[in-house]
């Protein structure tokens, strides 16, 4: 009889743990999920509240007026402009190049490996402590070279992470079948380690154009602070000064609209990304 | 073994001359701290031991940052992908999108909501509203969750047997298969954070909290001697942890399947 009930106690603590098994995966999720609610969600939602609103004070409803003001505001269309102008440029020679340099650093001459950390400390690295060379470098020059070689030399790091660890774990066996048919490795490269990795490559573009919306470090280093030449004046300056004049307004919907197209941009990512596996 | 071929070593020369020029501004500003009027000279340095005070304290608030933020948020973060990947419930898949989302998120979208919340808590212009908002960073948990689909699931269940213990399960079972993605993550976390320049400008007004790529930044009210100095010696601990971690670098950060 005693055993019998110390049979069922058990098993009761075991279907109570079974219950709680998942309870507590969700509750894992739980502390991260409270943080972005607080610090994100909740706040965001009162951004979306204050793009709708005429000021703080008066709090009148006027619709999207401040999006149509925001489309039509001289600044924001440069630095949108400027913004993408940076993402159709430099994100197709960032990921050629990382490619170019990944392809080397898997296949190329082993002694060639070392070559690697001066690709990835950039990544790293402050770009506060170099941005004094760089400046040496350019001689203040206005055009938008300076900020496009400090993206580019920023971001290859974390392009040619991806990928290196993308390439090793390809199958070996793979490339020693190809090569016993005389195929030149431009070749092999072009239509077998390029289509392996194919997913790969999407989330590093992906990554890449996200990060190009981030560039303002960099230009606001380089610039001292400074207000930058009208070639350089990308997005996140236009959200800088309104920070400065603390102006809610143009801030939420310069935010709002941000997001919308990052929002886009991302959903096509992962949309075409569920093509390649299917 | 494979042949060395004309075209091998071209490309070994291209990536070699490319290398170096990723690598030039990296030896240049060291070479620069050094150099005093043409000459070989470590004034600069003393310069900024001995008479730029404001020097520690920015310094140590670039420690105390970068440091804080990358315990703490591995505290968040590995429970999370881990919930991520065993909890099951309704929407989870439409939460981790919306994680992936905020992670590709720019600083420009992300930075009012954060300031409206650390204003609303009256966390401005503190040392913790530099920190809380950035242990939530998504990043992290989608790196983290990516690896544990590589990792050995029966010695989770193994250990479930033993304890019910999310903790311990956590402690035993899981962080320990995760010590490489782990090193990865802080290595990467701690020198974002070391590289934040936004956050310390726009939330914060006291000079004495602010960082050093604040005082790097502000290229009117130092020397350029002091400055280059300075720059020498902020890269110096990423540099240790670099070199600490950098074979971890590849394995630990795989993202490729997001879905």
């Amino acid at each position: 009889m005693a055993k019998q009930k110390r049979l069922s106690n058990q098993k009761h603590v075991k279907v109570r743990r079974m219950l709680t098994w998942n309870g507590k995966c969700i509750l894992c999720i739980g502390l991260s999920m409270i943080g972005t609610l607080f610090f994100f969600i909740i706040p965001y939602i009162r951004v979306l509240y204050y793009s709708l609103i005429d000021n703080q004070f008066r709090r009148n409803f006027v619709g999207l007026a401040n999006f149509i003001e925001t489309l039509r505001n001289k600044y924001f269309l440069l630095a949108l402009k400027n913004s993408l102008l940076l993402i159709v440029i430099c994100v197709p020679v960032l990921i050629l190049l990382a490619l170019v340099i990944s392809l080397a650093l898997a296949y190329g001459i082993r002694l060639l490996k070392k070559t690697r950390v001066a690709f990835i400390l950039p990544m790293i690295l402050p770009t506060a402590s170099v941005v004094l060379v760089w400046r040496s470098i350019f001689q203040g020059n206005e055009s938008v070279l300076p900020i496009y070689t400090l993206f580019i030399w920023k971001n290859i790091g974390i392009c040619i992470v991806l990928l290196s660890a993308a390439f090793s774990s390809i199958d070996r066996e793979v490339y020693e079948a190809a090569s016993l048919d005389g195929t030149s490795s431009l070749q092999l490269h072009r239509y077998i380690t390029v289509p392996l990795i194919a997913p790969t490559i999407l989330f590093t573009v992906l990554l890449s154009i996200v990060n190009s919306f981030k560039v303002f470090k960099e230009s606001y280093l380089y610039f001292g602070g400074k207000y930058p030449p009208e070639s350089s004046y990308t997005l996140q300056y236009y959200m800088n000064n309104n920070f400065l004049k603390l102006d809610y307004q143009a801030l939420a919907t310069g935010a709002i609209l941000t997001s919308i197209l990052v929002f886009l941009i991302v959903l096509a990512g992962l949309a075409l990304q569920r093509r390649f596996y299917k | 073994m494979k042949r060395l071929t004309a075209g091998k070593l071209l490309t070994a020369a291209f990536i070699l001359l490319l290398g170096l020029v990723f690598f030039y501004p990296v030896a240049a500003s060291i070479l620069r701290s050094f150099r005093v009027e043409g000459q070989i000279a470590i004034q600069s340095y003393m310069e900024l031991f001995f008479d730029c005070f404001i020097f520690y304290p920015m310094f140590w608030n670039s420690v105390l940052y970068a440091g804080v933020i990358t315990l703490l948020q591995l505290f968040v973060i590995i429970p999370c992908a881990f919930g991520f990947m065993y909890a099951r419930f309704r929407g989870k898949n439409a939460l981790y999108i919306f994680y992936i989302m905020l992670m590709m998120m720019p600083l420009q979208v992300t930075v009012l909501p954060n300031y409206i919340g650390l204003r609303d808590m009256g966390l401005l212009n503190t040392r913790t509203g530099i920190i809380l908002p950035m242990i939530f960073a998504p990043f992290g948990v989608i790196v983290m969750h990516q690896y544990m689909k590589s990792i050995d699931n029966s010695i989770i269940e193994a250990t479930r047997l033993d304890t019910s213990s999310m903790i311990r399960i956590l402690w035993t079972a899981v962080v320990p298969q995760l010590r490489i993605c782990i090193f990865a993550v802080a290595l990467f976390v701690f020198a974002e954070c070391w590289n934040m320049v936004e956050q310390p400008m726009l939330f914060l007004k006291d000079d004495r909290l602010k960082t050093l790529t604040i005082m790097i930044s502000q290229t009117d009210t130092f020397s350029p001697a002091i400055l280059s100095a300075a720059a020498v010696i902020f890269m110096i601990p990423v540099l240790l942890l670099y070199m600490f971690f950098n074979e971890h670098l590849e394995q630990g950060l795989t993202l490729k399947d997001l879905s």
